[in-house]
This record gives C-alpha cells, sequence and structure tokens, in this order.
C-alpha cells in the first residue's frame, strides 16, 4: 500500500507501521471471502447486556461477562459483537468497539469478551461497573466454519478428526467458540496460545474445560518467535496433519497457518481486524486492505469477514488459472 | 462466576421498543420537499445508513431514508485505515466507494425500497457535468436526489464542487434538465459563503439545500503524531461540529426560501431542536447511529411527545411557545 501524504516526514510514519506493514505484507494476497455458510447467520440484535462480571485478566487484559440471552442463544463461533462504551468515567466515545464473543454461555444466557486497552475507547470501558448495562449489537460477521472434511463421519470408526488453531494476544478470543465448537462435535483440537509473557496468555483455562491440547509459546522465553514455532509445529503433525487450520491475532501467524495448510492439504480460515463503524456493511469503513482494481472495493471485514479463508498467493493463482469442470 | 440476576426476556423488551407511541391526529411533523411529502422530518445522513440497519430499528418510523453516494462509474474507494475516533470526533475516509448506476440499481435499490419510506439517492461527481449523468443512469428510481456537492475528502484533497456557487448552479441545472423530481443540494462547511451557495442552488432550481457535510480534518497517532487515515485527510464529524453546522444553517436559512436540512452532529431530539429553532426543515441523524442504532427512531418520537407534551400542533408552534 502507497501512502499518500501532505507531510513531509515520513520517517516516523514508517518506523511505527512496520510492525503493521509486515503483518499486512503477510496478509497481501492471502485473503479470499468464503463460499457461502452451510448454517445461515443469526439475525443480529441490539441489547443492553447487563455486566456481571469485569476483571482483570492476566496482567494486560479485562474480562466482561455480559447477560444477553439472544445473543448467547445464537451467536456463531468466531462471530464479534460491537460494544458501546458508556460515558462512565466522564468519557464520551462516539463509535462502538468490535469484540469477539470469546465464550458462549447459552444456559446462563451469557457472553465472555476479553479485552485489552489500548486507546480511549477501551480504556474508557475499564470503568464499566458490574450491574451496569453495555450496549452491545451482534452477533456479527462471518465466523469460523469447519469443513465437511473435518467433521466426525457418522457411519465406521475412523481416525479422530483433528484441528490446529492459532491464537495470539487478544486474537485468541476469536478462536475460542471454535474450540467449543470442537469439545461438542468431538474434533480434537491442538491449540497454539501466544503472548508476550506466561501471565499474558488468553484461553489457557478455557483450554483446559474444553479438553483442548494446548501448545503455551511466549516472546519471553522466545517459543513464540518465527520460523522455529513453524518447525516445532510440522515435527508435531508430520505423521498426521490436521484436518483444518484456523488462526487469528497476528497477520504473520495467518501467513503460518497458510504455508502450513498449503503443505498439509488443510483448509485454512483467518480472522482479520479493521477499523469498524457500523458493523453491519453499510458505513464500508473496514474494506479489507487487499490488493484489488482501484474500481473495486476490497471485501468488507464485518459481513464478508472477519473470517477468510488463506490460500497462498500462488496457489490461488493455479486455482483459478485451473480450466472449469 | 456470577449468576445472572432474573431480566426481562429480550422479546420482551423488543416489543416495548417496537410498540409505536400512540397516534396523535393533533400533532403533524410532516414536512415538504418541493412535491415530497415526508411523514416527519428525521431522515439518516448518507454514508450513514443502510438497509441492513433496518434489521435493528424501526426504519417504516423516519421520514426518509438516504442513500450512500451513488457515483457514475464503479469506484473502489480509500486504503485503510477509513475511519478512526479522536477526542474531536469521528473522522472518515471511506471515499465513497460504489458500483455506479447500473450497479446501484441491481444491487441496492430493491433493498431500499423495501423499507417503506421515501428513499433519497445521493449523487456524486467529480466535475459538475458527471451529475446528471448519474441521474439519468439511476431511470427515475428514487423519490428524490440529493447532490453531493460537498464530500470533501476525494481526489483533491479538500475543494469541491460546492464550494463555487458556479459550479453549484451548474449541477443543479443540468440534473433538472433529467428529472421533475426534487433536488436538495448537500453543502460542504469549508464555503466562503453559505448564503452565496445556498443562493446558488436556489436559483438553479433545487429544491431544498441540505447543511451540511463532515469538516475536512487530519488525524495524527498520538504516540508518532503520523496519519492515522490511509488516505491521511478525512472528515470530522460526530457532537463536536454542531456549534460550527448551527451557524450554517442559520446563515442559509435567512437566505433561501426553499427548506434547510441540517445535518451536523445530531443525537437527541434537543439537538434536532436548536437546529429547527434556527430555521431548519428537517433533519439528517449521521455518526450518532453508529454508536446508538436507535438514535433516529428515539428523535422521532421525541418530537412527537415534546409536541404532544404541550399541546403544539407542529414544530414550528413548538418552538414558539418555548420562546414566549
Ligand atoms: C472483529 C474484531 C474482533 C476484535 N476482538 C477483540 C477482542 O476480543 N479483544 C480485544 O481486546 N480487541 C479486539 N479487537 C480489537 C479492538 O476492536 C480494538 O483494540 C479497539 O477497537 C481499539 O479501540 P481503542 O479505543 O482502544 O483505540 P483507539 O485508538 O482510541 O481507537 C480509535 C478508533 O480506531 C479503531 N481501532 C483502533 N485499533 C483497532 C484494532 N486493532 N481493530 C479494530 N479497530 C481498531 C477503534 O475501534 C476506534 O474506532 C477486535 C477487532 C475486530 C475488528
Ligand atoms: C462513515 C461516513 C460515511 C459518509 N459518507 C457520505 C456519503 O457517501 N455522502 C455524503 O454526502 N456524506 C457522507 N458522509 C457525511 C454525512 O452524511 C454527514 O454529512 C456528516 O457525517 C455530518 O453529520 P453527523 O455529525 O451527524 O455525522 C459520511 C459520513 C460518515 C461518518
Ligand atoms: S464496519 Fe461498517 S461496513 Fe464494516
Amino acid at each position: 500500500m502507497t501512502v499518500t501524504t501532505a507531510l513531509g516526514d515520513l520517517a516516523a510514519l514508517r518506523r511505527q507501521q512496520a510492525f503493521a506493514a509486515a503483518d499486512e505484507a503477510a496478509l497481501d494476497g492471502l485473503i479470499a471471502v468464503r463460499p457461502p455458510e452451510r448454517v445461515p447467520r443469526p439475525d443480529p440484535v441490539w441489547d443492553d447486556a447487563r455486566v456481571l462480571v469485569h476483571e482483570v485478566v492476566g496482567e494486560r487484559y479485562r474480562r466482561l461477562v455480559l447477560a444477553t440471552d439472544t445473543i448467547a442463544t445464537t451467536a456463531l463461533a468466531g462471530q464479534f459483537l460491537m460494544i458501546t462504551v458508556p460515558p462512565t468515567g466522564g468519557e464520551r466515545i462516539l463509535l462502538p468497539r468490535p469484540m469477539a464473543i470469546h465464550r458462549r454461555h447459552p444456559d446462563q444466557g451469557t457472553v465472555e469478551v476479553i479485552y485489552g486497552s489500548a486507546g480511549r475507547g477501551t480504556t474508557a470501558l475499564t470503568d464499566v461497573l458490574v450491574g451496569e448495562s453495555l450496549l452491545v449489537t451482534g452477533p456479527l460477521g462471518r465466523g469460523f466454519e469447519f469443513p465437511d472434511a473435518a467433521l466426525p463421519t457418522e457411519t465406521g470408526p475412523e481416525a479422530p478428526r483433528t484441528a490446529l488453531m492459532i491464537g495470539r494476544g487478544v486474537g485468541v478470543c476469536a478462536i475460542m467458540g471454535s474450540v467449543e465448537d470442537a469439545a461438542r462435535l468431538g474434533i480434537a483440537a491442538t491449540v497454539v496460545l501466544s503472548g508476550r509473557s506466561p501471565a499474558n496468555l488468553i484461553g489457557l483455562a478455557d483450554c483446559a474445560e474444553l479438553g483442548a491440547t494446548v501448545i503455551p509459546v511466549t516472546d519471553d522465553d522466545g517459543s513464540s518467535a518465527l520460523p522455529a514455532l513453524g518447525e516445532r509445529l510440522r515435527g508435531l503433525f508430520a505423521w498426521a496433519p490436521p484436518d483444518v487450520i484456523l488462526a487469528c491475532g497476528a497477520g504473520v501467524l495467518a501467513r503460518l497457518a497458510a504455508d502450513l495448510g498449503a503443505e498439509w492439504g488443510a483448509p485454512v480460515q483467518v480472522s482479520l481486524e479493521a477499523h469498524m463503524a457500523c458493523g453491519l456493511g453499510y458505513c464500508h469503513g473496514c474494506a479489507a486492505p487487499v490488493a484489488t482494481d482501484p474500481a473495486v472495493e476490497g471485501p468488507l471485514v464485518c459481513v464478508d469477514g472477519p473470517v477468510f479463508d488463506a490460500v497462498l498467493p500462488d496457489r490461488a493463482a493455479a486455482g483459478r488459472e485451473k480450466p472449469a469442470g | 462466576m456470577t449468576i445472572a440476576p432474573p431480566q426481562p426476556s429480550m422479546d420482551a423488551r423488543r416489543a416495548f421498543f417496537d410498540a409505536r407511541p400512540a397516534a396523535s391526529v393533533a400533532v403533524d411533523l410532516s414536512v415538504r420537499i418541493g412535491s415530497l411529502t415526508l411523514a416527519n422530518p428525521v431522515m439518516p445522513a448518507s454514508g450513514c445508513f443502510g438497509p441492513s440497519l433496518g434489521r435493528l430499528i424501526p426504519v417504516a418510523e423516519l421520514g426518509a431514508v438516504v442513500t450512500k453516494t451513488v457515483f457514475g462509474t464503479p469506484r473502489g474507494g480509500n486504503a485503510a485505515h477509513r475511519l478512526t475516533e479522536l477526542r474531536a470526533g469521528m473522522v472518515n475516509s471511506v471515499g465513497i466507494p460504489s458500483r455506479g448506476a447500473a450497479g446501484y440499481l441491481a444491487s441496492q435499490h430493491p433493498l431500499y425500497l423495501a423499507l417503506g419510506v421515501p428513499v433519497i439517492v445521493s449523487v456524486g461527481g467529480h466535475r459538475s457535468g458527471e451529475y446528471a449523468p448519474v441521474v439519468r443512469g439511476l431511470r427515475g428510481a428514487g423519490d428524490a436526489y440529493e447532490l453531493n456537492v460537498s464530500c470533501p475528502n476525494l481526489d483533491r484533497h479538500g475543494t469541491d464542487i460546492g464550494s463555487d456557487p458556479d459550479a453549484i448552479g451548474k449541477v443543479v441545472h443540468a440534473v433538472r434538465l433529467e428529472t421533475d423530481k426534487p433536488l436538495i443540494v448537500k453543502l460542504p462547511v469549508l464555503v466562503s459563503s453559505i448564503a452565496d451557495c445556498a443562493q446558488a442552488a436556489e436559483a438553479a432550481g433545487a429544491d431544498a439545500v441540505c447543511v451540511a457535510n463532515s469538516i475536512p480534518a487530519l488525524p495524527l497517532t498520538a504516540a508518532t503524531r503520523s496519519p492515522i487515515l490511509g488516505n491521511v485527510i478525512g472528515g470530522l464529524s460526530g457532537p463536536n461540529i454542531r456549534p460550527v453546522v448551527l451557524r450554517l444553517v442559520w446563515l442559509a436559512s435567512r437566505a433561501v426560501d426553499i427548506p434547510v436540512i441540517a445535518c451536523g452532529g445530531i443525537e437527541t431530539a434537543d439537538d434536532a431542536l436548536d437546529y429547527f429553532s434556527v430555521g431548519a426543515h428537517a433533519v439528517q441523524v449521521g455518526t450518532a447511529s453508529f454508536g446508538r442504532p436507535f438514535a433516529m427512531v428515539e428523535i422521532v418520537r421525541a418530537l412527537q411527545e415534546r409536541c404532544e407534551g404541550v399541546a403544539a400542533a407542529d414544530i414550528t408552534e413548538l418552538i414558539e411557545l418555548w420562546r414566549a
């Protein structure tokens, strides 16, 4: 992406955006809108969701448990909410903030969200008290979906289906719904939880509760670094590659997932982030920065995603060149 | 985990929200834009509404809906990030992606029609000659056209057709030859004389002016002072622009006899009444709908209730009673 700017000095911009650029470069050409879903998406609703729990998790995150019956019972794995931040602490926040639905508890009529405080909105969100209500809209977006090849068959004994899921930071939240689905469907899930330090790994307790195998990796001990993590996964799955790979939290991890998927012949789905205002597909604020014809808009992350197929660019091209039929 | 306290069911809450207030024959909120009569003066701002919002709110209660601006040929829009929020307000540089008039007719218009309220199609162009062909391309679809001569964040970095009274006149003249339907001219904030611009629109045959679009702005990150938006420049919107636009609406409504539609930072019925009290005839709601999807419906209901509360027949009478 070229940044056209009226400002002379781009050095600071370049430095600050180096990380984002690496992520974006890793995603370039990787993303494709998923084919129509098997299960129709639930209708979104808005709800005044009462805050039942609001607590610190690890060193950098907070967990919200929200009472919202309809969303808890209808949300699909990988869908998200738009949370309107109330002026509790005196700060006026105009735009709602997109947040993944980390856990669904349909029996209790609750969902969980885990968030990190980044800027004004998520900082103001920390002021919200238990017992207050948050205006939430959801469930929104296209979530993760196990492809047919990853679903257990009803006939005959077969080796159990397996899924590899890779999440980093709060990106883990987007994949936890699929860990729930895997537990329900009898798919063996191996979940890579990546974070800065052991105290900042999200999802350890959830994965334990759901019976998933966890591979915790951190920046502290270097285990989250690439390409070492890739080699470790290649070793682990050398004899029995997973039936599907899901990833969220960093472009470079999406790229790793796509590389592994290409080697193993496994489909790959990744969840993306974008700045959003409506979450419903009408403001056009969230178009994915994928290289396209200037006359054609990139897919909208809020309705075409946030979950996309990830296919290596050369493979995607090869797929397109195949003669029809 | 804490146990959920008993709550009204979602259905109960929805029924409460969906219940229309008891109809009152006494209050008349209707407003005329040329030959078109709207049941009430509240509608969305272009780009801040789409038929999908109809899944969350009873759109049929609005006076009209306004589409995202339609251009003649397909355009992809600007690079990410396309929007952000600062303490000063929301800034967007969506850049108006459009599938062109034909694309709008095929994929969007049927969804707008199904909403059951008048559809005002917003029309855009880069040169004064580009508007009439878009209206022709719409082949009569829509109940009125809003000519967006004021989008500040397109290719020319902040200068618009709408700041030049001659260019406004040319656009309206050309479109008037294509259609008898009501024409609304949506003016920009950055003009040397809003009165001259509004009068140019009126003289060329416009039925109303809309004041105003977002304000050109350049949001920087706090940490490195680098541009947040892919396009660097975007349009500021939200409650903080209200006093700026109030002045423009006041000036415009003194300059022309056609109705003035106010647009800028409206979040509540009180904000709308501020604009009505300086001469606006109708209001458009943009940024507020993102955080509170039902903001427009609440404004319609509150205006009705305010009038009923003091037995005012319409908003003009409400404002007079209040001033008395
Ligand atoms: C589908 C989706 C799911 C998400 N799930 C989670 C989650 O489970 N937990 C979590 O902590 N975060 C999640 N995020 C990221 C979260 O939305 C941002 O961190 C948050 O919006 C930043 O707001 P702020 O007020 O802290 O930052 P500010 O810098 O004040 O925000 C300014 C504007 O930019 C937008 N923005 C800034 N950074 C991001 C970002 N990374 N992604 C999207 N918008 C951004 C804000 O929404 C706001 O409109 C998710 C994002 C998306 C798109
Ligand atoms: C995301 C976004 C998209 C917009 N798109 C358009 C557009 O396509 N055409 C137009 O005339 N105005 C557009 N606008 C401007 C609004 O219609 C409105 O004039 C402006 O936001 C001020 O009103 P507000 O403060 O209520 O938002 C857009 C505004 C936003 C925030
Ligand atoms: S957030 Fe509005 S279109 Fe995606």
